[in-house]
């Protein structure tokens, strides 16, 4: 129990250990998908799955934005950023992200595209503010987090008659793909870590259709280890006294019916697209947002023309059956190897939540170092 | 139950106190190298934290040198830290499970980038409630009068001298990311206490400094409300009820 040490409140997560190990049927496997990148990153960052019993596997899902985002979109955003004279403002892990022949962001920068990264939608609009004769596009990623934050930034831009402003719109939403995920004809999943902060806005009652129809807990879990230790608990006593529901971990912050003004603004703002492309997972009907007629003005994909590519994956890439769970990032063919953090070939090794970052970064040697049998370890 | 395993979990216990006692004392050297201030609280047992203070603040041991701890406030302690600790400083408060004061501090410790420790006995507060938790699991009363609290904290300020004169150890972990890109710096969920509201917005404080935030999301946001904040927005509110 190395890394607890270095949790908050190392105690506590001593005697959590050791009740996920009373938990435990010996006898069994149990698989808990981890639906938000942010889960992911804790998992790695603190050696989570290192102090869980063998028998449980945690397998990491489709929550980390910047990797679910398609390869034809990012080559859409490249178009955009070269526009003569325009500010496109982004977000820092979308400027390494590939598009197509490994083209990104960062690239067009040093071609000489205005490219800058900001922390929020709200930096972008004030860019346009203070240049006013220039226009200023903002590459707009995220899940239900992210999106309010574009919605009041649009709200504000109306409201201000800000001309030099628009958003190129790849929000995507969190409940499609986790049904998509159901659906899958080989799924072995025992139950899921719900994504904490996009509940704060959407709410735990979007989730009850899991148990409901297709009979798996969720637990929504905040992102200290304690947190998601202390859903994975909650997860194996559902299992162990025959329960099956959607329970909340992270009462602390998110509320069954989520945050009502948000969702207000969101629906104020946006509509859903008839489907959206996910990377690795094909398109998902009615899983991202666009822009509402409202406005439209502020639309970039109307303001601009764009490619729309649909430019497939390479083929040495596994992301797609990395974001569903199939494989775990080191068992992808190219993991670093030709797919590294400072070479990303597929997107799950750009982000810091990305599962192949992730592991990458945190997991990698560990990973190595803790074989069955210690005697076969290599001499160095 | 028989003597031998009475002795065994005592002694599983005492072995755990000891692991976050050092953790703890390792803790508080990197925040001491680096120019923190040790803030002593107890709402309860107010001489426990000027004892506290008092043991870090004079080098009692040749060639030790004094550290930088103060008192809190006995009355209202979170309106006086709050306008006194500044981010890297640490808390240390001695209190009961059931402290909802305590409890309190410890969380909005959280947002001001204050490391946070509690000592107490009895019933253990909520998981995560602090930074570093040291427990003793009987009754707190007794422990606050037979010398055990006083053992617990004289030890941590021995052990936080010893911590310092290993220069090796006090480096501070390497920061997750770095760089301008890593999209946990603009989408990840950060903690912040309302410092005054004004159109909309609000300036905060988080555990990375000051910032302003847009409140539109968020119904009433007052002052020293905490929230939660995404890409520059406010987006839910972090609930008042203190959990105990």
């Amino acid at each position: 129990m190395r890394f607890v040490d270095e949790f908050r409140d190392p105690a506590a997560a001593r005697r959590l250990v050791r009740t996920i190990d009373s938990l435990v049927d010996e006898d069994r496997r149990y698989q808990f998908m981890e639906v938000c990148g942010g889960h992911t990153h804790t998992i790695y960052r603190h050696g989570i799955e290192q102090l869980l019993p063998d028998q449980i596997e945690l397998v990491h899902g489709p929550g980390c934005p910047v990797c679910v985002i398609p390869m034809g979109r990012v080559d859409d955003a490249i178009h955009v950023a070269e526009h003569e004279g325009l500010i496109f403002t982004s977000f820092g892990d979308m400027m390494r992200v590939p598009g197509s022949e490994g083209d990104n962001l960062l690239a067009a920068k040093a071609r000489g595209a205005d490219v800058r990264m900001v922390y929020s939608p709200l930096d972008a609009l004030q860019v346009a503010l203070d240049e006013p004769d220039r226009e200023v596009v903002f590459f707009a990623v995220g899940f239900e987090t992210t999106a309010p934050s574009t919605a009041v930034t649009l709200l504000k831009a109306q409201a201000l008659g800000v001309r030099n402003f628009s958003v190129f719109c790849n929000h995507v939403t969190i409940v499609p793909p986790l049904r998509a995920i159901l659906e899958s004809p080989d799924l072995r999943l025992d139950g899921f870590i719900g994504p904490g902060h996009v509940s704060t806005v959407i709410g735990n009652r979007p989730y009850r259709f899991v148990p409901r129809d297709y009979g798996k807990p969720l637990v929504t879990a905040g992102f200290e280890p304690l947190d998601v230790l202390q859903s994975i608990e909650m997860l194996l006593r559902q299992l162990r006294e025959g329960r099956c529901e959607v329970e909340n971990q992270y009462t602390r912050i998110v509320r069954d019916e989520g945050n009502p003004q948000a969702l207000a603004i969101l629906a104020r703002v946006f509509s859903l697209r008839p489907h959206f492309e996910w990377r690795g997972m094909g398109f998902i009907s009615q899983s991202a947002l666009q822009i509402g007629e409202d406005f439209a003005t502020f639309d970039a994909e109307r303001r601009y023309e764009v490619p729309g590519v649909r430019v497939a994956d390479p083929k040495s890439c596994q992301c797609g059956e990395v974001l569903k769970g199939v494989i775990k990032p080191w068992e992808c063919k190219v993991f670093g190897t030709a797919c590294t953090p400072e070479t990303p070939i597929g997107t799950c090794m750009v982000s810091s939540e990305g599962a192949c970052a992730a592991y990458y970064n945190f997991g990698r040697l560990r990973h190595a170092a803790v074989p069955d049998d210690v005697t076969a370890l290599p001499v160095a | 139950m028989n003597g031998d395993e009475i002795t065994t979990a005592a002694e599983r216990e005492l072995g755990e106190l000891t692991r976050d006692l050092a953790t703890t004392s390792l803790a508080m050297a990197r925040r001491f190298r680096a120019g923190a201030t040790l803030w002593c609280v107890s709402p309860t047992w107010p001489h426990h934290a000027r004892h506290v203070a008092v043991e870090f603040v004079h080098p009692v041991i040749v060639g030790k040198p004094a550290l930088s701890a103060l008192i809190g406030p006995a009355e209202e302690p979170i309106a006086g830290l709050r306008a006194s600790m500044t981010r890297g400083d640490l808390v240390l408060a001695i209190g009961d499970g059931h402290d909802v004061v305590t409890a309190d501090l410890m969380r909005r410790a959280h947002a001001w980038g204050v490391e946070t420790i509690w000592i107490g006995a009895g019933p253990r507060p909520p998981a995560g409630a602090a930074d570093h938790v040291l427990w003793l699991d009987d009754a707190p009363g007794t422990a606050a009068v037979d010398g055990r609290f006083i053992l617990l904290y004289h030890l941590l300020w021995e052990l936080t001298h010893v911590c310092l004169e290993h220069r090796g150890r006090l480096r501070e972990p390497a920061p997750v990311c770095e760089g301008e890109v890593c999209i946990t710096c603009s989408d990840d969920g950060q903690l912040a206490e309302v410092v005054s509201v004004r159109d909309g917005e609000a300036q905060v404080r988080t555990a990375e400094g000051p910032r302003i935030v847009d409140i539109t999301l968020v119904d009433r946001a007052a002052t020293n409300d905490l929230v939660l904040v995404h890409a520059g927005s406010a987006i839910a509110r972090v609930s008042d009820e203190v959990p105990a």
